[in-house]
């Protein structure tokens, strides 16, 4: 499990040109980011070019980098996500796109199972929120979402590999993300 | 109309989050992040509300190629600092030179060489009962150094001349010409072997620059026994 705290330490050197603590957040988030590009764009050739591709962007925006936010990583996985979003929406690439079945497994493998430590509860708590949110939703919405977040997934490919039309499948998506904000913004209702 | 007004704008968020908004809807939500802080605040705010605990065993190596082309890319080696400005080096060089300082005031004591001790080998002896020469070797036979009683020099057209007698009645051998009695005359190693009881030294006057014929010429002004 990564560190925010460190990650945020190296991200802030980073916007100071510290080209060590660049490479040492590389050595520290690549392999995640890579796992995410990877879902997304489905090639490895293709998504070590995007894990490129987003440590440039990284390098070049680390100064506009939130040092508040509360989990640094995720400002780079929105990086990589857009970076791969753009990748296969700009080409005709040829893409493995996963099975259907594989929504689930994504949410199993994906999330964090560990016990957090101490400093990072809140996080933690979040995600379990999340993962609870998700299991609350309906199979289809719940395949939807998680095919188009963790695989990229655009409405089209969502209604074709689902077998669905597309109106359908665009209300599923809409559906759940209401459903998720519902539920998550109850669970921080209820933190608070 | 500006997105940070939008009914829908939690949907948009969650749309681009999501990443099912794709093409123009997309570069169009990207302009309304950078221009509009309620539309950024508001997808940071579902950011950190989505974002998950990846676990390890979701993660992926990359290869090694992949951060070799991002240093070349970005040129990382000019943001690291020039050779002049590290701190080790600069710590290097102060610790040398200091040690180089050192060393070089400490050098004179260090390298002095041991006090050359000399021994009286002979006291040369004229006919005044000033006229006397006292004739010392260093401990390492190779230097002779001659002390007069009084300071006697040579007139310009005449040059003393220093010569070993050995024993037994060999021809004089000239051990070196000198301007004025008070002086020091390096000896070759085999000079200095003959050195020894038995011998002994005198001083002649000599034409300005030593004896014509290799042995001496003028009158012998003083002399004496090698003891040692």
């Amino acid at each position: 499990m990564l560190d925010d705290r460190e990650v945020r330490r190296l991200l802030l050197a980073t916007a100071a040109r510290d080209t060590a603590a660049f490479e040492a957040l590389y050595r520290k988030t690549a392999p995640l980011l890579l796992a995410v590009a990877l879902r997304i764009v489905g090639g490895r050739e293709l998504a070590e070019d995007v894990l490129h591709d987003a440590f440039l962007k990284i390098w070049h925006a680390a100064e506009r980098f939130d040092p508040m936010a509360p989990r640094p990583v995720s400002w780079m996985v929105a990086i990589v996500r857009n970076r791969a979003i753009d990748v296969i929406s700009s080409a005709d690439r040829t893409r493995v796109v996963p099975l259907v079945e594989d929504a689930e497994d994504t949410i199993e493998n994906a999330l964090e199972a560990e016990l957090p430590s101490d400093e990072a509860v809140d996080t933690h708590r979040r995600a379990a929120w999340v993962r609870a949110c998700l299991e609350h939703l309906d199979a289809p919405q719940r395949q939807a979402l998680v095919l188009a977040y963790h695989h990229g997934l655009s409405h089209g490919e969502l209604a074709a590999h689902l077998h669905k039309p597309l109106g359908t499948v665009k209300g599923w998506v809409r559906r759940a993300l209401q459903n998720m904000r519902t539920c998550v913004e109850s669970c921080l209702g209820q933190a608070g | 109309m500006k997105l940070g007004a939008h009914p829908e704008l939690d949907a948009l968020c969650g749309e681009y989050l999501v990443g099912t908004m794709r093409g123009a809807a997309r570069r169009r939500f990207e302009r309304a992040l950078a221009q509009e802080s309620a539309v950024a605040r508001r997808l940071q705010y579902w950011e950190q509300v989505a974002a998950v605990n990846y676990s390890e065993r979701f993660f992926v190596a990359p290869s090694a190629a992949v951060w070799k082309r991002i240093q070349r890319d970005l040129a990382l080696r000019r943001f690291s600092p020039p050779w002049y400005s590290r701190i080790e080096l600069w710590r290097i060089w102060a610790v040398s030179a200091s040690l180089a300082l050192i060393l070089m005031l400490a050098w004179p004591y260090l390298n002095r060489p041991a006090p050359v001790t000399y021994l009286t080998v002979a006291v040369m002896q004229g006919k005044a009962p000033d006229a006397q020469v006292t004739v010392e070797l260093s401990g390492d036979r190779r230097t002779l150094r001659l002390r007069p009683a009084r300071p006697v020099l040579a007139s310009a057209s005449q040059s003393f001349e220093l010569w070993l007698i050995p024993a037994g009645g060999a021809a004089p051998q000239s051990l070196g010409v000198l301007g004025a009695l008070d002086s020091e005359i390096r000896l070759s190693p085999e000079l200095g072997i003959r050195l020894a009881p038995g011998a002994k030294l005198a001083v002649s006057v000599e034409p300005a620059g030593g004896s014509p014929t290799g042995g001496p010429t003028g009158p012998v002004i003083v002399i004496g026994d090698v003891r040692t």
